[in-house]
Order: structure tokens, then sequence, then C-alpha cells
């Protein structure tokens, strides 16, 4: 009994803080959103506040755009993801083979993760619109002349890259301590047995590189589907809303068009898509994990 | 061990009276807010309050500003749901309109009388005034005069543009003389809440009736856009102002900022804008301030609607919370909107710190530049048309949807068939 009392005032002593405060600013705010979902709530009003049942549901569903944004983000998603890894990865195995410089370069490489996503996009937006159309119409070469921000398709591209120069800096560095901790001893025996840099770099390094790789995907795979900075300051969901990102899409539909239950509901069907696609990630790639 | 536990102790008591210290003074002075969803004249506001404060002993105002690419609808709920209301809140006709549960009418306040006519109608209700007008804005084409002299060879009259043949033949004068027509900057804001309401407006001509039938017919989705002679009117326009622009190939990736820059620089005519934007033409001007407005015309019959006319509207009205500030503070807020307009102080922050046209006939000081002067002539020949919003309120998100779609058509991306589409696929699901 005494030991029951004591482990509960440790509990509270330790814990009661943290817990509090994740009850009241996660959990308290999430369920209450998720009840507001049933409600035809506009965001201030006290009055005309009733519930709606799955109305809110239905409208997501049948919302065009809503789910053109989806399918939008999907892709970003995927070529993000797959990108940022891909860099960020043969960037740390450039970085630990050491090269002249390599720290400054770690260094530099991983600055754009320091910047606020705000200022990039705005920094970004500069260089898309001015200087590289400045430098297309110095030179006559049509391709570089016409901003990249101003048609659909290399707008979505226009992102993908400040994503990917964004976030590659961090993973680098998230890779470079995989590399570092690898066992010297696995890849002097390999290198003995005669196994070629290509052989070493897919059938030791790579496998052992697994968790390194499971932590990056999942932090790129939230990070790009939670993405709202990036797109407001850089295309602000244009040209004509072609790149509005699911997140700008929610933003909008409960601020801007003031349908503040449907924005939650929204916003709630995002949610259950993030858990279930990374869960989903972290499953298999347990195993995975596992195996090798 | 004990020392250890009073020590903490003393911190924990420490910590949690900063935390609620600064809510437990007692205040005899009145503390109001008011949110500023007007950016760019934060820094004026901000003075204005300071001077405000200094004159009124017994009240002190915060300007709590907006952040720049958030909603002020945003910034509202969040307030409100905090239980801390801004006293006095700067938001856009149709909020008002859909807030007045939480607003006070303010009808017995003595700028009511002298609110210039039509100033207050987009915040009427039943009779009851919602609203307090912060200014007038206007919109139309921003002319430069010098690089219109040297295309006509000799002194333009703006009151020659009356139809769209006087526009394109003012737009080929400008090419011939070496100039580009104008320039569209195509943020969404512009073409959808401003160029494409004076179509609504058109279509309406003023009467309160019509406007009503041509909105419920729009959500009904029994109207038929591309069928309507304004429509194509206004797109005819549209269509000329889309082949004279100057940045045709790569329609979409002009930025605001550079309107005034080719404008001020003389490097084009015209630029459709609003006297807002009078700070950042001044920063580039060489035409000796000679700016002015022309309007967009719809038809080629000078005496259509809306030919002869800028649009002229009461812009952001400041509406006072009842739900949940005091009477006191209350009355502190109404003596703010009365500051503004019957103190000499508050007159000068309005027009010569803010640069803002006034919506009150009482306040004499003259605006100082030329596109505030421009509108105010505008105005007192009688050739303005009111906004939209005088009529009817506007979904929140229309300029929005409508911007998005009008800039693709801009950019080529959508013939007229799929604009109108659009837009009639867009009222009928509009909240």
């Amino acid at each position: 009994m005494r030991k029951r009392v004591s482990a509960i005032r440790s509990f509270i002593i330790f814990c009661g803080p943290t817990s509090l405060f994740f009850l009241t600013v996660i959990l308290i705010p999430f369920l209450f959103g998720i009840y507001l979902t049933f409600t035809n709530w506009n965001g201030i009003s006290a009055t005309g506040f009733g519930f709606s049942g799955l109305d809110n549901y239905r409208v997501v569903i049948a919302d065009k755009v809503f789910w053109k944004s989806f399918w939008l983000t999907l892709r970003f998603v995927f070529f993000t993801v797959l990108f940022t890894n891909t860099v960020a990865f043969f960037l740390a195995y450039a970085l630990t083979s050491g090269v002249r410089g390599q720290n400054t370069l770690r260094a530099g490489f991983f600055t754009p993760n320091l910047v606020g996503g705000i200022i990039l996009g705005l920094i970004w937006n500069f260089l898309f619109g001015n200087v590289f159309t400045f430098i297309g119409k110095s030179l006559g070469l049509d391709l570089l002349s016409i901003s990249m921000l101003s048609k659909p398709e290399t707008a979505f591209w226009a992102l993908v890259i400040v994503s990917v120069w964004q976030y590659s800096g961090y993973m680098m560095v998230i890779y470079i301590a995989g590399f570092t901790n690898m066992p010297n001893d696995v890849m002097e025996a390999a290198s003995i047995d005669g196994a070629t840099k290509g052989k070493r770099l897919t059938k030791i390094i790579i496998p052992l590189m697994v968790p390194s790789f499971i932590i990056c995907v999942f932090l790129t795979l939230q990070r790009s589907f939670m993405v709202y900075d990036v797109n407001l300051a850089l295309t602000n969901g244009g040209p004509f809303k072609t790149t509005q990102l699911i997140s700008m899409h929610v933003y909008e539909k409960a601020f801007l068009a003031q349908d503040f239950a449907v924005g939650q509901a929204e916003a709630v069907f995002l949610f259950l898509i993030v858990a279930l696609v990374t869960i989903t990630q972290l499953y298999f790639s347990k195993k995975l994990e596992a195996e090798a | 061990m004990k020392k250890g536990r009073i020590l903490s102790m003393v911190l924990v008591i420490m910590m949690l009276s900063t935390l609620f210290g600064a809510a437990a003074v007692a205040e005899s002075v009145e503390q109001i807010t008011f949110l500023n969803s007007k950016g760019e004249i934060q820094a004026q506001l901000e003075e204005a309050a300071k001077v405000f404060n200094a004159e009124n002993a017994g009240i002190s105002v915060e300007i709590i500003p907006c952040p720049a690419g958030k909603s002020p609808f945003e910034v509202m709920s969040t307030m409100y749901n905090s239980g801390n209301a801004p006293t006095l809140a700067m938001v856009d006709a149709g909020d008002v309109v859909r807030l007045t549960e939480k607003f006070v009418p303010l009808n017995d306040e003595n700028w009511v009388a002298d609110a210039a006519s039509g100033s207050l109608d987009s915040v009427t209700i039943d009779g009851n005034v919602y609203a307090f007008p912060f200014a007038v804005e206007g919109f139309g084409f921003i002319y430069n005069k010098q690089v219109l002299d040297e295309a006509f060879g000799g002194a333009f009259d703006p009151s020659t543009i009356t139809t769209r043949a006087a526009l394109q033949d003012a737009f080929d004068k400008v090419v011939a003389s070496g100039k580009q027509a104008l320039i569209i900057t195509p943020m969404d804001w512009s073409l959808g809440a401003h160029m494409f309401s004076t179509m609504y407006l058109a279509i309406g001509q003023g009467d309160q009736a019509a406007y009503d039938a041509l909105f419920s017919s729009l959500r009904a989705g029994t109207m038929d856009l591309a069928a309507n002679p304004v429509f194509q009117g206004w797109l005819e326009t549209f269509d000329l102002l889309r082949e004279y622009n100057s940045a045709k190939a790569d329609a979409l990736s002009i930025t605001y900022e550079k309107g005034p820059e080719l404008l001020g620089k003389g490097d084009v005519g015209f630029w459709y804008m609003g006297n807002w934007a009078w700070p950042q033409i001044a920063e580039f001007d060489t035409a000796d301030e000679a700016y002015g407005f022309v309007p967009y015309v719809l038809s080629d019959n000078a005496d259509d609607y809306g030919n002869k006319d800028v649009v002229a509207f009461g812009s952001k009205y400041v509406a006072l919370d009842g739900s949940q500030n005091t009477e006191a503070q209350q009355a502190a807020g109404k003596a703010f909107l009365n500051w503004l307009v019957y103190e000499a102080s508050g007159q000068d922050t309005l027009v010569n710190k803010a640069n803002l046209i006034p919506a009150f006939t009482n306040i004499e000081l003259d605006i100082a530049d030329p596109l505030g002067r421009s509108i105010v002539a505008h105005i007192a020949d009688g050739t303005t048309i009111p906004a939209i919003d005088n009529f009817a309120v506007m979904p929140a998100d229309h300029w929005s949807v409508v911007g998005a779609s009008l800039q693709k058509y801009l950019a080529g991306y959508a013939d007229a068939a799929t604009l109108a589409q659009e837009i009639q696929d867009y009222w009928t699901t509009a909240k």
C-alpha cells in the first residue's frame, strides 16, 4: 500500500506536469476537435451551435477540391520522401568518406534546416521569380526566362525542390550518425574478402543503415504531409490553386471560407491518413530491421 | 533536504506569482484592444494609440496586428474563444454581417450622421448600424499622366475613357509612343474581389432587387453566365487587358511589387489597382505625382452602367464587441472611434498619417496623395459606383476561388466557357 502511494507520488512529481500539459494542450483539444466535427459551429459564434451528425464528413467526401488537394499531397509526399532521403543518404556517404573540408560542407548543407520555412519560401520565391528569370532573359534561354512558379506543373516541382533542399540537410545528419556508428571490422572484413565499393554499399552499408532509414523516412513522411509554411510563402497555392497542399486547403476551408466544422473534419481525416501511413511504415520497416 | 524543499517551494511560488501577477494588478485605467487588419498602417495606428492614450487619461488602447497571410477571421476566432475578444475589430463588411450577434449596434453615435452617403449600407442590418467605416477606398485603372500626355501628344483627359474602344485607343497610343500599355498584377484578391465585382455591379445596375435575384439565381445554379451580355462585355474588356498586358508571356509571374515600379517609372501607362497603392508608387514616381483613375469599362456604349465610374467603397469596418467587453470598455471603444472622427489629432491620424480617405463628411483636411485626390474628385463628380458588398454579402472565400479561376483564364489555361462554368460551379457550393 505504502509502495503504491509512493509510486503514485513519484509519478505525479515526475510525470505530472508533462501529463497535465499533454492533456490540456494536446489531448483535450484533439478530442474537442473531433467533437466539433459533428456540429455546425462556425468558429466564433456562441449560438447556432447544433449537432449535425455526419453532415460535415459528407461534405468532405463530396468536396472535389479536397480530393484534388489530397492526391496532390500524396504525389508531393512521394517525391519529397524519395528525393530527400536519396540526396541526404548520398550527401552523408560523401561527407563521411573523408573529403577535404567535410565539416564545413556538413554545416553548409544543414543550414537550410535552420532557416524558417516562411523565410526560405520567400527567398526561393525571389530566386525562381526574379533571379532565374533574369539569368534566363540575359542569356536568351527560353527555359529559364519563364518563372517556374507561374506554371502548374513546374510550380509543383519548385515546391518539391525547395522541400528537398530544406530537409535533406537534417536527414543527412541522421545518416551521418548512422555511418559513424557503422562497425569498422565488418567493412574491413568485406574489403579483405574483395568486395567492390558498389557491393559494399548495397550488401553491407545499406542493410546496416536500416535504422537510420526508418527514422528519416518517418520524419520526412510526417513533415511533408503537414507542410504549410513553405507552401504558403513559395507558391501560396498558386498558380490558381494548383499547388495547394492539404494543410493549406484545411486552413482555407476553416478560416477563409469560414466553414469551420468542415475544415475541422478535413483535419481529422488528414490525421487519420498520416497516422495510418506512418504506423504502416514503422511496422513494416521494423520487420526489415529484424531481418538485417 | 529541508532546505531544498523550502527553496523549491519558493521557486514555485515565484513562478506562479509571475504567471498570475499580471492579471492581479488592480487597474484604474480602462484597457481596450483594437484588432487591426490593415497591416500597412500598423505603425501609424500604434502612434495614434499613444496620442489617444495621452489625451484620454482613463483609457488605454492597444493595437493588435493581424499578421500578413492570416485571415482576420482566424485571429478573431482565437481571441473570442480565449475569452479575450478585441473591443474594436477592424474587419471586412461581410464579417460584420456574419457576426452581428457579437457586436453592439452603434446607431446613437454622432458619426453615423456624418458618415459619407452609402458608406454604412453594407453594415446596416434591419436599421442597425453595426460598424464604423474606417476609410473610403477606390479602384480602377491608375494611369501615369506623363506617359499618357506623351502618347496623346497633349493633355490626356481621363473623362474620355468611357468606352472599350476609347480604352483600346489609349492603349494603342501608349504602345505607339514606345511604352507598354498596362500591367496586370494577377493577385487573386485584385482579380476576384475588385475587377470581377464590377461585373456583378453592372448586372444589377444599382438596383437592390436585381442583385438579390442575381445572387439567388447564381446560388441556385440557374444563371447562365456565359450567355449574359454584361458578363460577355466584362470578359471582352478582360480579353483586351490580356492582349495588351506587358507581362503577357508570363502573366502569372508578376507580383504586386512589380505594379508600382512599372507604373511609377513610366514603363507602362496603366495599372489596375486602388488608391492604397500610392506609398509604393511614390517610391518610383517619375511623373511629378500626376496620376489618376479611369473606369473598368464594360461596353462600347458610354452611357452603360459603370462606364464613367470608378468603384469607391467603405473599406474595412470597425465593429464594437458587446459579448466579452464590459460596459466601460465599450464606452472607451466608442470614445476612440469618436476621437478619430472629431478630434484634430484623430483626423490627422486618418488623413495625414495613414493616408486614408476618411468616410466622414465633417473632416475637411486635404488629401495629400494624387490617387486619393482622384477618388475624392470622382466622388464629388458623382462618377463612382459602390462596392458589391453594399448590395450583397459575398461568400468569404469568393475572391480567392473566383480569383484563381481568373488567373487560370488570364494565363490561357482555360477558355471563356470554362471560366463561366467554374464561377457558376463555385456559387452553387458557396456558403
